[in-house]
């Protein structure tokens, strides 16, 4: 079994370089005031910016990097207690990450997380899918995940292998990746977007 | 609108969903164990009816509850334990019917090969990836088994993750994992290693550790001593404590002899005196010693340890 994966390890790798690629394209560095830098994930084409509300505080500068460039932006919404907030940077474009449901995960499954370790651009970390926690409703509330995460990854993607957001890192328990689930995120921009329209 | 790290991503996608699937396989044969405060720990179905864990994990001794894949409870009773390898056999009660961890292919294991550990610390399976980041040769635990190999492993064994097996990538059982073994380091016990310490745990309910009772010593020997009695090697065990009612007591080893052979082996460490122990189980063994300028043989048969603990 081992040896028909060492087989295909090269072209794992390579696709890895692609992953890569995809993700330092759909994401940003963000920074706000005193708290140090998170990562932000480009959600769409109107310079839509998603991170973790604890990368973004209420009242402070706000700034964002896309290809060495700092653009100044603005907090949209929050949903502390998703710990989700919505920014936007006009100017800033990427491709945005095609979201896949995190019921669908399984346990060993590989994933990748992006984002700005402290203070590294762009560093890439895999691992597999730990565990699916669920909240009293049976939905996904948290991907849990066996990867090195640090403060800087927080807000970054983690995405499957073909490079699907499953969540949004936030935080580190017992050693173990925390994200939210790419589900949660996706409604909180709707309802962000649904609320400012009205 | 959105992107994917498009087509190229099969080789990626097929190693994710391979490994995933040999979780899943795994998973089949994983119980949650319920004999310690705060998180359960894991333990295999290692043939029928029989669980196989970390005995650190298990700290009550009566009736044990589990958790069987199927979401299932079960009482299960403990067949025996061995604290000096960490292991620990439990029968299960009554007929669940769940089948035994498929075994993976040990040979083509190397430096390097990807593992998985799986563990149920609850009602779900989780799993930690990573290498093979060395395979040890003739290892002794701090309580004084002797492992032919064990697996280092680069990976986290994570809390409930002892006594849960570490698979291939097809889901196959290489080795039960253990963090306690080696105060910390994740470590993994090869399935050979824990098949011969199963069979005596449900023969005898204890692993058979044969021992004479004595505290040793390394000392230099001078050159002109060992050129006298025809030793050779340069060092010898002196005898520094012997145990009440021991079989060195009994056999009349004294405080102050100079252990050179047991059982025709030189003897230069300790760990020499327990190799040549345990190649001698429940025999006589001869021991070759120097008492006081002179060569003697005295004839020991070793009491065995794993009964009186």
């Amino acid at each position: 079994m081992n040896s028909a994966i060492f087989g295909s390890a090269r072209a794992a790798s390579s696709n890895l370089n692609g992953l890569a690629e995809l993700l330092r394209e759909a994401v940003v560095e963000v920074r706000s005031g005193e708290l140090g830098s998170g990562t932000g994930i480009i959600w769409g084409g109107a310079g839509l910016i998603v991170t973790n509300a604890h990368c973004v505080r209420r009242g402070s500068s706000l700034e964002v990097d896309a290809n060495g460039k700092w653009r100044e932006a603005r907090a949209l919404a929050y949903h502390p207690q998703h710990d989700l907030a919505l920014i936007a940077a006009p100017s800033v474009t990427g491709p945005m990450l095609e979201v896949r449901d995190p019921e669908s995960l399984r346990a060993g499954e590989l994933v990748f997380a992006h984002g700005h370790p402290l203070g590294v651009r762009d560093a890439l970390a895999m691992g597999v899918i730990h565990t699916v926690a669920r909240d009293r409703s049976k939905s996904p509330r948290w991907v849990v995940a066996d990867v090195r995460l640090a403060p800087g990854n927080s807000g970054g993607p983690l995405v499957d292998a073909e490079g699907r957001l499953v969540g949004i890192n936030s935080m580190v328990v017992n050693g173990l990746g925390v994200a939210i689930p790419s589900t949660l995120v996706q409604q909180f921009v709707e309802r962000a977007l649904a609320q400012r329209a009205a | 609108m959105s992107a994917s790290a498009s087509g190229a991503a099969s080789a990626l996608s097929e190693l994710s969903s391979q490994l995933a699937s040999a979780v899943q396989a795994a998973g089949n044969s994983i119980v949650a164990i319920h004999a310690r405060r705060r998180i359960p720990s894991s333990g295999v179905i290692w043939r029928d009816g029989v669980v196989v864990s970390a005995s650190h994990t298990v700290r009550s001794e009566g009736e044990i509850s589990i958790t069987l894949p199927n979401g299932d409870s079960a009482k299960a009773t403990i067949a025996g334990r061995d604290t000096a390898t960490d292991l620990i056999v439990l029968r299960i009660n009554g007929n669940a019917t769940v089948k035994a961890a498929p075994r993976g292919d040990y040979s083509s294991l190397r430096v390097g090969t990807l593992v998985l550990a799986v563990g149920r610390p609850g009602k779900n399976v989780s799993a930690s990836f990573g290498i093979v980041s060395a395979v040890g040769e003739g290892w002794r635990t701090w309580q004084g088994a002797r492992i032919d190999r064990v697996l280092r492993l680069d990976l986290a064994v994570y809390d409930g993750f002892s006594g849960g097996p570490l698979v291939d990538a097809g889901g196959g059982v290489l080795a039960i994992n253990n963090s306690a073994l080696a105060r910390g380091t994740p470590l993994a016990l090869p399935a050979q290693a824990v098949d011969r310490v199963v069979e005596e745990l449900l023969e005898r309910g204890h692993v058979r550790r044969p021992f004479i009772g004595v505290a040793v010593q390394p000392v230099a020997l001078s050159a002109a001593l060992s050129k006298q009695h025809q030793i050779s090697g340069d060092s010898g065990l002196m005898i520094v404590s012997i145990a009440d009612n021991s079989p060195a007591e009994k056999g009349g080893i004294l405080l102050g002899d100079l252990l050179l052979e047991a059982g025709g082996q030189r003897l230069s460490r300790p760990d020499d005196l327990l190799d040549a122990l345990a190649s001698k189980q429940g025999e006589p063994i001869s021991l070759r010693i120097l008492r006081g300028g002179v060569l003697k043989t005295i004839s020991i048969t070793p009491a065995d340890r794993g009964e009186r603990e």
